[in-house]
């Protein structure tokens, strides 16, 4: 408490300069998780009580939408961070005017708007689109996959889809920390007849760590509220929690187990942040 | 400090003024009065409107129009708000057949039974029906719908086979396919939502099922069938609804699937898919049964322009537009004395429209037709792709419709 | 032998980063290739790869529906707000921030982070559900209002960052000589720092040109071009979902590769690494 006053004697001027953003953030963040948690509660109905609760929790769609957020993350999560490392350190071993074009070339996704990528995938997984024809054309196949038919393909699908847009902002947190490593480390490690893998191991993997949980931390929360693309992709067919909180509101006119939806969802996204900074043991 | 609270205070309330005048001068337009519309349409049918229709009305009364899309469920909350705040910038609307109720039960329609003469005499008897409510009409109907079933004629004459004409025909033809190409072609709306619940609520009449039974021997009947036939379906089924339809038909996915007339168009004119035909569809085991639906037209109360959107309602009902409206989009006029005028290339098209129309079943106009949309949509789910037990299904789906059925019921009554 | 290995192992590293570099281009050049093709080349059995008949007929539809510039403006004037809004509110919080003692401005960047965990759909229900009741849906306001709560942590992270880098000196050296903190605020720290702000502009114009989420939740009969290429999805057009798809992509690549070029990574990864 002292240390509270101390900052409010000394920084009065900052606490003012601050005050539109706090008051923002109570407005638009705040009062509208809080809402969000009194409509859970079936406000609508007259009386408060569990009823959209037991409703979710019996409802198997809502069972496939955690399985399929978890998977979708878990695996979209593993195939960025292996994408974006191995991209990262080619581009920092290529340096120069290759590194620039390489890392202008592999930015590219970047650019894209979320929605846009969706509807691109779409062309794609399509029972007769282009991933069946290019695999037809290599005589990989014969006849075709229903990609998006459920089950593993569709969530395997629907993690590179995610995979496709989000690497290169994997790739440059990573390439910013494959910088930071001070040049010395290797030049002493390769004095002392490190191999490459050796170097990989020793060096760049326990200074990048930092990096990398930054990565997995920012990239995780957004995975698991990943919404357009599955919605684009595969509509009603392949819930995940945030496009089932959103049918449920927009389709079924039911706030009540939409909000439910949407904290068990913001939940999840809790556990997995204060897990994994437990786990990884850093503040 | 103080002076940087206010100039804070003074910054924010500047933004938000501009922010209001920006708003408060976009809807103004010029002095012509302009008739704001709203209607749930595809591109195609935007650009027809906007380019053949409309004009003229604009010209012939003076008028501007302008329209915007909305989607059948998002028009009940937009026009409920814009009835609570008291600002309802919208005069006349479209709206889909089967989300009537709501509107009427919120009281968000205006009562039109004053104005019924408005409605031409070539309007079938049957067709008015829709738009009544406690024998007070609140809705115009301009535009009947009924699902007919294209089918690929050059895949069907390469495998010798003739278009099913009951269920028994509709699974071998499926097998037939299945076998020959490895993958199923056969396609049935199984998106979810409306025309999942459409799709099976024809199957259930033409099996002689109730219609929120859920547990007769219809009900039954029709799930049993559906689970013999649901592997030998193609597997875009599950994204089938009335607009992916035409690019399963279009891309050789489906050779076999019912739609909305709306796709002759479509797949003739603008995909140039020729050997795409139709006819009206098989019959149920019991009875032959096409489930009408289509648009009515609405006046929302509080609304202004209330002449001009009567005109507006007429014009849209009137022999001329109707005709642009068949030639152009293939829909099903809603006067008798339009039909002649189809264009050649339509006419074999209608006549399957015309056929399918005669075993016309309308659905019951309920407060709970979303509930039982979701109930449908979770028997197909447990039941097709999930396998599980046809009649333990439809008994809880049965069961929880009997629940919604007597709340609404209550709720009715207080 | 060493070198024969070696080489071997260089051509398969480059192999292997021309497909992945195949497959982040082929999705951004089928959006572009469905857009100019004719419906005979894209719907078919098995759809043709390379791009060997055009046709300009979906772009003159899109054109001609009058269906484009309504979405248009109203992304851009969006945008342009959001843009606006964060600024106003950004510039002085994270310059505040900035000169707040350490473990403050710390922890201070932390709740911020914390906001972002809060999932859209939680925020974007409880505004939809009120500004049903205040008739508020379709509004370029209500959009704007939410676009911000997104663009607002995303623009005062960075600004954080650019604030830091100024160096304090500048500003005793001016207090000593009779500055008031507003006017070091407003002649030297935003001057010199006005390359930075406009970099935190642009990412909160981006992050506001590609919101879906608040966006589907709080438009019913004016979407934005996002929204716009969903429609198209839903309706199951290829043609105009492409061609939608191209302008709402156009002016985000350029502005990203303008500010990568422009920029180094540790921008991106700065704002994060407190």
């Amino acid at each position: 408490m002292e240390t509270v006053d101390r900052l409010l004697k000394k920084n009065r001027f900052e606490l003012v300069l601050l005050l539109p953003l706090f008051l923002y953030f109570l407005v638009f963040v705040a009062l509208p998780f809080l809402y969000n948690l009194l409509l859970s509660f079936s406000p609508a109905s007259g009386s408060l009580g569990l009823t959209a609760y037991r409703e979710v929790f019996s409802d198997p769609r809502f069972g496939s939408a955690v399985v399929n957020t978890l998977v979708i993350s878990a695996v979209s999560l593993a195939l960025e961070l292996f994408l974006g490392l191995g991209l990262a350190m080619w581009i920092f071993k290529a340096r120069g005017r290759w590194a620039r074009i390489w890392r202008l070339a592999f930015i590219l996704p970047l650019g894209v708007p979320g929605i846009v990528s969706a509807a691109n995938m779409r062309y794609i997984f399509d029972v007769h689109g282009y991933l069946n024809a290019i695999l037809q054309r290599i005589g990989l196949l014969k006849g075709v996959v229903d990609w998006m038919g459920g089950g593993w393909p569709s969530l395997l699908a629907i993690a590179v889809a995610d995979t496709w847009k989000v690497t290169p902002l994997v790739m440059l947190v990573l390439l910013a920390g494959l910088k930071s490593i001070p040049k010395e480390l290797y030049d002493s490690a390769r004095i002392d007849g490190a191999d490459a893998w050796q170097e990989f191991f020793y060096i760049t993997l326990p200074l990048l760590r930092r990096f990398i949980t930054m990565a997995i931390i920012i990239r995780g929360i957004d995975a698991f509220r990943i919404f357009e693309l599955p919605l684009a992709l595969a509509g009603n067919n392949i819930p995940v929690l945030s496009t089932y909180a959103y049918f449920e509101y927009a389709q079924y006119d039911s706030p009540a187990t939409s909000a439910v939806a949407g904290l068990v969802l913001g939940v999840m996204v809790l556990v997995f942040v204060l897990g994994y900074i437990k786990v990884m043991g850093e503040g | 400090m103080g002076r940087v609270l206010r100039l804070n205070l003074l910054g924010v309330s500047a933004v938000l003024t501009a922010f209001l005048f920006l708003f408060g001068c976009s809807s103004r337009g010029p002095q012509r009065p302009v008739l704001r519309v709203v209607m749930g349409l595809t591109e195609e049918e935007w650009s027809v409107m906007k380019t053949e229709v409309f004009p003229k009305f604009e010209q012939r009364y003076a008028c501007r129009i302008s329209a915007y899309q909305v989607e059948a469920n998002d028009w009940i909350r937009k026009l409920e708000a814009m009835e609570r705040a008291g600002r309802v910038e919208v005069d006349v609307f479209a709206q889909d057949n089967m989300r009537l109720y709501p509107l009427v039960a919120k009281d968000l329609v205006e009562d039109v039974s004053q104005y019924a003469d408005l409605i031409p005499d070539e309007v079938p008897k049957a067709l008015r029906g829709v738009g009544i409510f406690n024998g007070k009409l609140y809705f115009f109907p301009y535009r009947p719908n009924v699902q007919i079933t294209f089918y690929n004629a050059e895949k069907f004459a390469e495998y010798g086979l003739n278009p099913p004409r009951d269920w028994d025909e509709l699974l071998s033809v499926a097998k037939v396919f299945k076998e020959r190409e490895g993958i199923g072609k056969v396609g049935l709306k199984l998106w979810g939502g409306s025309p999942t619940a459409t799709q099976i609520y024809e199957m259930v009449i033409s099996a002689g099922g109730e219609p929120f039974s859920f547990t007769d021997e219809g009900w039954r009947r029709t799930f049993r069938f559906l689970k013999e036939l649901y592997p030998y379906l193609s597997p875009d089924s599950k994204r089938a609804k009335w607009d992916t339809t035409n690019i399963y038909l279009a891309n050789g996915s489906f050779y076999l699937a019912q739609n909305w007339p709306f796709a002759i168009g479509v797949l003739v004119k603008t995909y140039h898919k020729d050997y795409i035909k139709a006819y009206a569809g098989w019959r149920g085991p019991v009875r032959p049964a096409h489930v009408v639906g289509g648009e009515v037209l609405g006046l929302p109360k509080g609304g202004e322009h209330r002449e001009l959107a009567l005109k507006f309602v007429k014009f849209m009902l009137s022999r001329e537009v109707q005709t642009i409206l068949l030639r152009r989009l293939g829909w099903p006029p809603v006067r008798t004395d339009v039909y002649a005028e189809v264009e050649d290339w339509q006419r074999p098209y209608f006549e399957a429209v015309k056929t399918a129309l005669k075993d016309g079943v309308f659905r019951p106009n309920v407060l709970f037709w979303g509930e039982f949309e979701k109930l449908v949509n979770s028997a197909v789910t447990r039941i097709l792709v999930k396998g599980e037990d046809v009649d333990g299904v439809l008994q809880e789906c049965g069961e929880k419709m009997q629940e919604v059925m007597r709340e609404a019921q209550t709720n009715g009554d207080g | 032998m060493g070198l024969v290995v070696r080489t071997a192992m260089r051509g398969m590293r480059l192999l292997g980063l021309l497909l992945v570099l195949g497959w982040v281009v082929f999705p951004v050049y089928l959006m572009v290739k469905i857009s100019l093709s004719p419906p005979e080349a894209v719907l078919r059995p098995v759809p043709e790869i390379g791009l060997h008949r055009i046709t300009l007929e979906h772009w003159r539809r899109l054109l001609s529906s009058g269906g484009l510039y309504p979405p248009l403006i109203k992304s851009l004037t969006v945008a342009g707000l959001t843009v606006l809004l964060s600024l106003l509110i950004g510039v002085p919080s994270a310059y505040a921030i900035a000169r707040l003692p350490r473990n403050w401005s710390y922890r201070l960047s932390v709740a911020m982070f914390l906001s972002r965990m809060l999932p859209e759909v939680v925020i974007a229900l409880p505004i939809a559900v009120i500004f049903i009741r205040l008739n508020l849906l379709d509004t370029v306001m209500g959009l704007v209002f939410a676009h911000t709560v997104k663009a607002l942590p995303v623009a005062c992270w960075l600004l954080i960052g650019v604030f830091r880098s100024i160096p304090r000196d500048l500003e005793e050296q001016a207090s000593v000589d009779g500055a008031t903190t507003w006017q070091i605020l407003f002649r030297i720290v935003i001057p010199l720092s006005l390359g930075g702000i406009a970099v935190a502009g642009v990412f909160a114009y981006l992050l506001s040109w590609d919101e879906f989420t608040y966006a589907i939740y709080l438009c019913l009969a004016k979407p934005t071009l996002p929204l716009k290429v969903y429609y198209y999805v839903n309706r199951g057009d290829w043609f105009l979902t492409s061609a939608y798809a191209v302008v709402t992509t156009l002016p985000v690549i350029v502005l990203t590769y303008v500010l990568h070029l422009f920029l180094r990574e540790d921008v991106f990864a700065g704002s994060l690494k407190e």
